[in-house]
């Protein structure tokens, strides 16, 4: 029990993942699952406060803070990682479940770092070892996505690199706590853009829907979880209250419900529907009361349930059919009705829909817009709230399962993919029904005032009547424009265009512009200017001595023909640069009686 | 897939369809009547804008779902003149 609370989780996961690199397909899956049970574990037996300050560079680093933030998301990660391996039980490849155990590894080490030098670290080796697990998919599609996604994160983590110098600089003392940052300072800017990058915030946020959609099955279950909500858990910690973090919080949320509409792939709406939650969740941050943080950690732990069900639901479907476009989807109840429930569960809490696990989060800090005042945040939201249902809790398994049949006959899911999906829907409605657990292990968990089922039901039944209407009166809408939802088989253009299509046309515009610059350069002055200029300095004091020598040379012969002669031979030793020393010495002479003269003149 | 028979489910299929209408449009009425039986939580007491007292009106839960989800649906749908592209958009590019 002491070895256990003296070891960041984080490593446990890390070195785990390399022994199980020696150990046989299924026992290395079985270790997978057993090493997310056994982190779990060891985040249960921390005991709140700082250890284990190993010294590098100078610097004091503080490999393991705990108290109930960082606690919180450690049990939410190493449940999903559980959840995420029981269900991917067919992906025995050694290079997707190590780097999937690394991901998480580091997400935790994220989580449990008390310094910005471990937290940079682990951040750096989570999109390292994230980046495998687009690349799993192995075709051109994902290599060419992981590409994109690595530079992406590896452009946002030289920010933040760039933001954290520049605070460790200016504190002047060495310290390299990471805390609230100032907002004095540039550096906490620059700090809080590499985070933005990392949380898909608009517009880094094209990275999340163009890499996780082309990531394996498994792959998209864990991708998921991680990175998004590191990303929250550091604006928890380093930005609680900065007000600009409301507005960007809101922009998520809507941008990723119009996103999530226009999308055509199943796994692209619930990638954009990521970034919708998030927003919820940056927005909280933004507003920074002791229930606001509460909710925004409440939401991140019910967010990543709901969510990696949805992933795991999506995921079976695309597991038996091999496909992933609504256009190519549908109908799909009939053969596969379990993964049919299971999903509309998780439809159903990402919606709020009461009783479940949604409803008990989200309301926290809706509730926390209110009580601040913030209207219009508290509006978007709600909107937002209306809109989650609309994308993700009737679009999502309304094409995939129903809409029209395609014809497709696939079987159920295999069982340890129901096994993974039922007990994450078992936790959506358990927590849903009693949040009670979940609300003890918060931060500010006393902010929290209705924790028991007959109070959030029964004592504040109008706001579930209120919620009740807001989704009724969706899923109405839906309908009544159904035939404008008809999906096309298209993608939609994202801010990802300006470095895939933009950087292309800026290189083109680039060769034009510059490279015409040159060929010009090269046919006018290169080619025409130089070689006449050369010329011109050859012929013109040949011409000139010519004129002033022809009254001489007419003098002493007045023949035509030896005339030209004399030219001729003269231009020659002008072009060969063959005169008698006579002669320079005495042009020399020359000049320099001119020179003298004009000296004596101008006294 | 386009040889493959294509049937609609809800709630284009006849039998279905008015099945699910009826229960959809019974959902919504059910939900407005139970606002007459609750006493509405009050928001943005100490405000004293217009729209801070709208948020109380009778039915605004109604409103603000259907006008949101109809907003983004056209929104959308406005949008995606510009945004959609071919699959194939980027194929040329890295």
């Amino acid at each position: 029990m002491t070895l256990l609370s003296n070891i960041p989780p984080g490593l446990i996961l890390i070195l785990g993942a390399i022994v199980l690199l020696l150990l046989p397909a299924t026992a290395r899956k079985a270790g997978t699952i057993a090493l997310a049970a056994l982190g779990f574990f060891a985040i249960s037996q921390l005991e709140e406060g700082s250890r284990l300050f190993p010294t590098l560079l100078g610097f004091k680093l503080t490999l393991l803070r705990v108290d109930a933030t960082s606690k919180a998301f450690g049990y939410i990660f190493t449940l999903c990682a559980f959840a995420a391996f029981i269900f991917s039980w067919h992906e025995k490849s050694r290079t997707e479940n190590t780097a999937a155990l690394v991901y998480i590894g580091s997400a935790l080490g994220v989580v449990f770092a008390g310094d910005m030098i471990t937290w940079y670290v682990c951040w750096e080796l989570m999109a390292i070892a994230s980046t495998f697990l687009v690349l799993a998919r192995k075709t051109e599609k994902s290599l060419k996505a992981a590409q994109r996604y690595i530079l992406v994160h590896l452009a946002g983590g030289l920010v933040l690199l760039t933001g954290i110098l520049l605070t460790v600089h200016n504190r002047k003392t060495g310290l390299i706590e990471f805390n609230e940052f100032s907002k004095d300072e540039i550096g906490s800017w620059l700090i809080l853009i590499g985070i933005l990058i990392n949380a898909a915030a608009v517009p880094f946020s094209s990275w999340l829907p163009d890499a996780y959609p082309e990531s394996t099955v498994m792959g998209g279950v864990i991708l998921s979880a991680y990175t998004t909500k590191t990303a929250v858990y550091t604006l928890i910690r380093g930005f609680p209250g900065w007000e600009i973090l409301v507005a960007v919080g809101c922009v998520m949320a809507i941008y990723g419900i119009i996103y999530a509409l226009l999308e055509n792939d199943m796994r692209r709406i619930l990638a954009y529907s990521i970034i919708n939650q998030v927003g919820f969740m940056v927005c909280g941050v933004g507003i920074g009361t002791e229930l606001a943080i509460a909710g925004v950690v409440a939401h991140a732990f019910c967010h990543i349930i709901y969510k990696a069900l949805l992933w795991m639901s999506a995921g079976a479907v695309l597991f038996r059919t091999g496909k992933s476009k609504c256009t190519e989807l549908g109908g799909l109840y009939k053969t596969m009705p379990l993964t049919m429930i299971l999903g509309t569960i998780g439809a159903l809490a990402i919606s709020g829909v009461p009783l479940t696990s949604g409803f008990v989060s989200k309301t926290l800090i809706v509730a926390a817009a209110e009580n601040q005042n913030y209207i219009w945040a508290w509006l978007v939201l709600e909107i937002a709230s209306a809109g989650v249902f609309l994308h993700a809790g009737i679009k999502f398994p309304y094409f995939v399962f129903f809409n029209v049949d395609r014809g497709l006959r696939p079987k159920e899911a295999p069982k340890p993919m129901l096994i993974g999906m039922g007990l994450l829907a078992f936790l959506c409605i358990l927590l849903g029904c009693h949040p009670a657990p979940l609300y003890n292990i918060l931060p500010y968990s006393d902010a929290v005032k209705s924790t028991t089922f007959s109070a959030i039901y029964i004592d504040h039944f109008s706001n579930v009547v209120t919620m009740f209407q807001l989704l009724a009166f969706s899923a109405l809408a839906f309908f009544v424009f159904l035939p404008w939802l008809k999906r096309t088989p298209t993608i939609s253009i994202d801010f990802d265009w300006f470095y895939r299509k933009g950087a292309k046309l800026f290189y083109a515009a680039m060769d034009r512009s510059l490279n015409g610059l040159n060929a010009a350069a090269d046919k006018y002055v290169i080619k025409t200017f130089l070689p006449a200029l050369t010329r011109f300095a050859l012929i013109a004091p040949a011409a000139l001595t010519a004129m002033a020598l022809k009254p001489v040379w007419r003098a002493l012969d007045p023949d035509e023909a030896g005339l030209a002669k004399r030219r001729d031979e003269l231009v020659a030793k002008f072009t060969t640069g063959t005169f008698p020393i006579a002669y320079s010495a005495a042009c020399v002479l020359i000049i320099l009686s001119l020179l003298v003269l004009i000296g004596r003149t101008a006294d | 897939m386009s040889e493959m028979p294509q049937r609609p489910f809800v709630p284009d299929q006849p039998t279905v369809s008015r099945k699910f209408w009826i229960a959809l449009l019974l959902t919504c009425g059910v939900s407005v009547l139970l606002e007459l039986s609750v006493h509405r939580h009050e928001h943005f007491e100490s405000s004293d804008s217009a729209f801070a007292s709208a948020t109380n009106g009778f039915g605004f839960y109604v409103a603000l779902g259907f006008l949101a989800c109809s907003s983004a649906i056209l929104l959308a749908k406005g949008l995606g003149l510009f945004l959609k592209a071919k699959e194939n958009y980027y194929d040329d590019t890295p």
